[in-house]
């Protein structure tokens, strides 16, 4: 193996062009280029051994694919419309939309910042139940405010019509004193707010 | 196969079974069983007819809420059913030919607030298309819970239509009549008042292409 000038290594890496060499090496480096050249145009020839060897696993591969072959492979597909089984699903799927479409809430307007408020100076613990926590008792307490006996509670209510009432002690409803009413169908009143 | 699936998957989908089982699953642990097979029957029947479910489910919340007896809690339920359906025939009625469950629902509220059948008829018919019927029997519904007689109610609501008021503005109606109830005003002189300036050329009043024309 001809072993070559620092410089005329560099020469062949790359990192220096034939002009930078010194003249004195010049010579050597025009030789190795040349040698260089003629490595790059041999034509590589595989032993017919390797040949053998490659094609033997591609034939193999060929004959068991593998699932995940099966899967990503192209292949032609044909697709068979039979309208005696469509006919089912798209009546479903009609029935489907109608009801969804019927049954399907308007689109949710911003939230309405609400505050409740009662005077109940007797009351332990007052809470604010309706169509909105789904008359839950115990869903959404009042606290007391600054002022004595008052109680209070700010909520984010969607716009709409709500009905509610004040749950005093757990047990007593007690319709809100300012705002509307209506009969509740039980004998009592409901509130009533429309944001 | 893959059809066959598509085809299982959305009749199930579209059953009213899976409705049926989502309202006993709102109601279970809250109001009887007899009261739970009541709302299943009567929520069927409501979808079936393009009526709103969710007030029927609602209204036996609400009765489980407040330890209401069941007989008590399915008398009410089943009034809110019929509530329903006098107010889906009344939006009908006033040429909305499918009202919406949402408007149907608020018709049923300004009925058992104090409008009959005919004012949301009436109500229905002034909003037109330009109005949402949700919004106008929401309004005249609250101001029916207020005490405002159902004449004035109307002619309220059916002004601030004509005046082109936008619906912040009729929902602002209630509070205003409100306002004019705490200085001591009925709530009839009050919702005729506020009619009448809903009504005058200087605040805001009709649109020119409806003002009666002048006579020479």
């Amino acid at each position: 193996m001809t072993d070559f000038h620092p410089h005329v290594k560099r020469l062949i890496d790359g990192e220096l062009a034939l002009a930078d060499l010194p003249p004195e090496l010049r010579a050597e480096g025009e030789e190795a280029l040349r040698l260089l050249a003629a490595v790059d145009r041999r034509p590589v020839v595989l032993s017919a051994a390797v040949d053998a060897r490659v094609m033997a696993i591609v034939r193999r591969r060929a004959a068991v694919p593998s699932l995940w072959r099966r899967l990503v492979q192209p292949r032609d597909v044909r697709l068979r419309l039979r309208p005696w089984i469509l006919a089912p699903a798209l009546a479903a799927a009609a029935a489907l939309i109608l009801l969804l479409g019927r049954t399907a809430p308007q689109p949710a307007a911003a939230p309405v910042t609400v505050r409740f408020v009662l005077f109940a100076p007797q009351a332990q613990q007052v809470a604010v139940a309706g169509t909105f926590n789904q008359w839950d008792a115990a869903a959404t307490p009042l606290v007391r405010t600054r002022t004595p006996g008052m109680w209070a509670a700010t909520l984010q209510l969607p716009a709409g019509q709500h009905q509610y009432a004040f749950v005093v002690d757990g047990a007593r409803w007690v319709p809100d004193p300012s705002a509307p009413a209506v009969d509740d169908g039980f004998g009592r009143r409901n509130s009533v707010m429309a944001l | 196969m893959t059809i066959r699936l598509l085809a299982l998957c959305l009749a199930c989908a579209a059953t009213p079974l899976g409705a049926q089982q989502g309202v006993a699953a709102r109601l279970e642990g809250r109001v009887p069983p007899e009261v739970v097979a009541l709302v299943q029957q009567l929520a069927a029947d409501a979808a079936a007819r393009g009526l709103p479910v969710d007030p029927l489910v609602q209204k036996a919340i609400e009765g489980g809420a407040k330890g209401v007896p069941a007989d008590r809690v399915a008398a009410a339920v089943r009034g809110v059913a019929a509530q329903l359906d006098a107010a889906a025939t009344a939006l009908r009625q006033g040429g909305l030919t499918s009202p919406d469950t949402g408007a149907i629902a608020t018709g049923a509220f300004a009925l058992n607030a104090g409008l009959g059948g005919k004012e949301i008829s009436e109500l229905a018919r002034a909003g037109g298309s330009a109005y949402s019927a949700a919004v106008t029997l929401r309004v005249a519904g609250t101001l029916a819970a207020l005490g405002v007689p159902a004449a004035e109610t109307v002619a309220l609501v059916s002004a601030a239509i004509r005046a082109g008021q936008p619906p912040a503005e009729l929902l602002a109606l209630p509070a205003r009549v409100q306002a004019e109830m705490a200085r001591g005003v009925a709530p009839a002189q009050a919702a005729a008042g506020l009619a009448r300036a809903a009504a005058s050329p200087s605040h805001g009043g009709p649109p020119p292409s409806r003002r009666p024309p002048k006579r020479p």
